[in-house]
C-alpha cells in the first residue's frame, strides 16, 4: 500500500511537468501578449516594449519557464501583475471559497442521486424508474446558465428566498454563517443538478447489476427486510466504483464552477480563472493550472486508495 | 408502510427485456424525429420561405408573438423564428463539426496507441493523464480567449478540447479487437499496420465510434452556449441558440419574455435527443455484443 502510494506520487511528477509545458506552450503560441493587456488599448508601442522588458517576456521561453519552475520548486508560484499580488496569495483566498462551494453541491448531489438510484433500481422498468430515468437525462442536457439564470429567475427575484449572487451580504464584513449558507444554496444547487444526474444514473446501472448477484438472492431467500437487503448489502457493493467516478469528476467539477461562479457572481477559482484568461493575466492562469492539477492528481489517488479499503479483494502492485 | 418484496432480476435475458427495449426505442424513435426535423427545419426551411434573421425592423422591437412573427421580435424587431432556424444551423453545425474533429482526433490517436501496444502506448496514455489533469473548461475557455474569431475556429477550439474520452474509448476496443483472427489473417497475406488499422479494426470498432459521436454532438453543442454565455463563443451579430438565449436573458427585464423560451427549449430538446440516440446506440451495440 504504502509502496503503492510513493510510486503513484513519483508517476505524478511527470504528469505535472507535463502540465506546466502545456499551459506554458499554449500561452506562448496565444496571439497579444500579456504585457499589451496590462498597458492597456491606448499604450504606446515603446510602453508595451518597456513593459514586455519588465516583465522578462523578451527572453526565450524556455528560460522563461526555466525561470518559473526553479521558483515553482522554492514554492513561489509568481507574482499577478494584473492583481498586483502573488499568485499563491490569490489562490489562497479564492480556493476556500470554490471548495465550501464544491463541498456543498457534492453533498446534494450525493443525497438525492443515491436514493434516486437506488429506489430507480429497486423498481426498475416501473412508471416511476421510466419518468425519472427521462427527467435525469433532460437535467443532464441543460445548458447550465440557463438553470442557473431560472433559478434567479424564481426563487431570488420573484419569491426572494435567496440572494441572487455574492459570497455573502455585504454590510457584514465578519464571516457570517447563515448568510454564507444562503448565498451558497442557489449556485450549489446548479452545480448539484448536473452531476446528480448522471451519478443517479450510474447508481442505478450498478444497483441492477448487483441485485444480479447470488448474494443478493441469499440476503432475500433469508427473508431479511427489503431494506436491509437494499442498503445493507447491495448499496454498499455498488458504490465501490462509483468511488472511483468521485475521484474522476473532480476536474469537472472544477471546470464546471467558472461558469456557475460566473451567473452568481460568486468570487472563487472559477471566477479568478476566467478573469485572467480575458486579461491574458499569465502567471495566473499557470499558478492555478498547476494547483487545480495537483489536486486532480491527488483526487484519483484518493479514490484508488479508497477503493482498496471498501473492497479487500483490490491488490496494489 | 407495507414492504413490496424485492423483484430479483435473476434471469438475464427474462429481465422484461422485450419492455425495455420497445421504451427505448420509442424515446429514441422520438430523438431520431426531433434531429430530422430539426436540421430541416433549420437548413431547408428558411431558404424555402426567404426568412431573412438579420432584417430589422425598430418600429415593431420587442412585439409579442402574433400572426405576422410567430414567435415574436426582438429588441431591433427581428422575427425570432427567422433568428431561432438560423441560430439552429449554427449551433447544429458547430455541434457536428466539433465532434467530427475530436472524433478523428480521437480515434486515430486512440487506434495508434492501442495498435502498436507496449511502451509507445504507455507513453501515449501517459500524454492522455497529463491532458485529464487539467480540466477541459478550462482548457476550452483558454483557447477559446485567446483565439476568439470565427466559426472555424470556435468548432475547431471545442474539438481539440473533447478528443479525450474519445481516444479512450477507440484505445480500448483497439485492444481486443487487434487480437482477433482477421487481424492475423490480413497481416499473413501480406498487409502493413496502415491498412490494418483502418482498413480492418477501425471500421470494427464504428459502433463504439458513432455512438461516442453521438454524445460528443451533444456537448459540443453545450460547448458552443457555455462559450456564447461567456461572450467568446458565436460572435454577437451572427445568431446562435447559446447567443439568443444569452440575449433573452437581458431582455427579460423589457418585458421580452417570449424570447427565452424558444433557444432554451430549443437546446434542451436537441441536446437531450443526441443524449438518447448515443444511450440507446450503446445499449443496441451491447445487446449484439451478448446475442452473438
Amino acid at each position: 500500500m504504502t509502496s503503492f502510494i510513493v510510486r503513484r506520487l513519483l508517476l505524478a511528477v511527470p504528469t505535472l511537468i507535463g502540465v506546466t509545458i502545456i499551459t506554458f506552450v499554449l500561452i506562448h503560441i496565444a496571439p497579444g501578449g500579456p504585457a499589451l493587456a496590462l498597458a492597456g488599448e491606448k499604450a504606446t508601442p515603446a510602453q508595451i516594449l518597456a513593459l514586455t522588458h519588465q516583465l522578462g517576456l523578451d527572453k526565450p521561453w524556455l528560460e522563461q519557464y526555466a525561470l518559473w519552475l526553479g521558483a515553482l520548486l522554492h514554492g513561489d508560484l509568481g507574482f499577478s501583475y494584473l492583481k498586483q499580488q502573488p499568485v499563491l496569495a490569490l489562490v489562497a483566498q479564492r480556493l476556500p471559497q470554490t471548495m465550501l462551494l464544491m463541498g456543498f453541491a457534492l453533498v446534494v448531489s450525493v443525497l438525492i442521486a443515491v436514493p434516486l438510484g437506488v429506489y430507480q433500481a429497486y423498481r426498475r422498468n416501473t412508471v416511476f424508474d421510466r419518468t425519472a430515468s427521462v427527467a435525469v437525462f433532460v437535467a443532464w442536457s441543460m445548458p447550465t446558465f440557463w438553470f442557473g439564470t431560472l433559478l434567479i429567475a424564481v426563487f431570488a427575484v420573484t419569491l426572494r428566498w435567496f440572494p441572487v449572487g455574492g459570497l455573502q451580504t455585504i454590510d457584514t464584513t465578519a464571516f457570517d454563517w447563515p448568510s454564507r449558507i444562503a448565498h451558497l444554496v442557489l449556485p450549489a444547487a446548479t452545480l448539484a443538478i448536473v452531476s446528480m444526474a448522471g451519478w443517479s444514473r450510474y447508481i442505478r446501472g450498478s444497483m441492477v447489476d448487483q441485485l444480479r448477484e447470488d448474494y443478493t438472492r441469499t440476503a432475500v431467500a433469508k427473508g431479511l427486510h427489503t431494506r436491509t437487503v437494499l442498503f445493507r448489502h447491495t448499496l454498499r457493493n455498488a458504490l465501490i466504483p462509483f468511488i472511483t467516478l468521485l475521484g474522476g469528476t473532480l476536474p469537472a467539477l472544477f471546470g464546471g464552477a467558472i461558469i456557475t461562479e460566473q451567473i452568481f457572481a460568486y468570487p472563487g477559482m472559477g471566477q479568478l480563472y476566467w478573469q485572467s484568461a480575458v486579461n491574458r493575466d499569465y502567471t495566473t492562469l499557470l499558478g492555478m493550472t498547476v494547483i487545480t492539477a495537483v489536486l486532480v492528481i491527488l483526487g484519483n489517488l484518493l479514490a484508488d486508495v479508497l477503493y482498496g479499503v471498501v473492497d479487500p479483494r483490490v491488490r496494489y502492485d | 408502510m407495507t414492504e413490496a418484496a424485492i423483484v430479483l432480476p435473476v434471469d438475464e435475458a427474462g429481465d422484461a427485456p422485450r419492455r425495455h427495449r420497445a421504451r427505448l426505442s420509442g424515446v429514441a424513435a422520438f430523438s431520431l424525429f426531433w434531429i430530422v426535423a430539426v436540421a430541416i427545419a433549420c437548413f431547408a426551411v428558411p431558404v424555402l420561405l426567404g426568412m431573412n434573421p438579420d432584417t430589422t425592423d425598430v418600429a415593431h422591437a420587442y412585439a409579442a408573438p402574433n400572426a405576422r412573427h410567430v414567435l415574436g421580435t426582438d429588441g431591433l424587431g427581428r422575427d425570432e423564428l427567422a433568428r431561432l432556424l438560423a441560430g439552429g444551423r449554427i449551433t447544429l453545425s458547430v455541434g457536428a463539426i466539433a465532434a467530427l474533429v475530436a472524433m478523428l482526433i480521437g480515434t486515430l490517436y486512440g487506434a495508434v496507441s492501442g495498435y502498436y501496444g507496449g511502451w509507445f502506448d504507455t507513453l501515449m496514455m501517459r500524454i492522455v493523464d497529463v491532458f485529464l489533469s487539467i480540466p477541459t473548461l478550462f482548457l476550452l475557455l483558454f483557447l477559446a480567449a485567446m483565439f476568439h474569431g470565427n466559426l472555424l475556429t470556435l468548432m475547431i477550439v471545442i474539438g481539440v478540447t473533447s478528443w479525450l474520452g474519445p481516444a479512450r474509448l477507440v484505445r480500448g476496443e483497439v485492444l481486443t479487437l487487434k487480437e482477433r483472427l482477421y487481424v492475423e489473417a490480413a497481416r499473413s497475406i501480406g498487409a502493413n499496420d496502415r491498412r490494418i488499422i483502418f482498413g480492418h479494426v477501425v471500421p470494427n470498432a464504428a459502433g463504439t465510434i458513432i455512438t461516442t459521436t453521438t454524445f460528443m454532438i451533444a456537448s459540443a453543442m453545450l460547448a458552443e452556449t457555455a462559450l456564447s454565455y461567456l461572450g467568446i463563443g458565436v460572435r454577437a451579430p451572427m445568431p446562435s441558440w447559446g447567443n439568443l438565449l444569452t440575449n433573452a436573458q437581458s431582455d427579460i427585464f423589457a418585458g421580452a419574455w417570449w424570447l427565452i423560451l424558444p433557444p432554451g427549449f430549443a437546446i434542451l430538446i436537441s441536446v437531450c435527443a443526441f443524449n438518447f440516440l448515443g444511450d440507446w446506440l450503446r445499449e443496441l451495440g451491447e445487446r449484439s455484443m451478448a446475442g452473438s
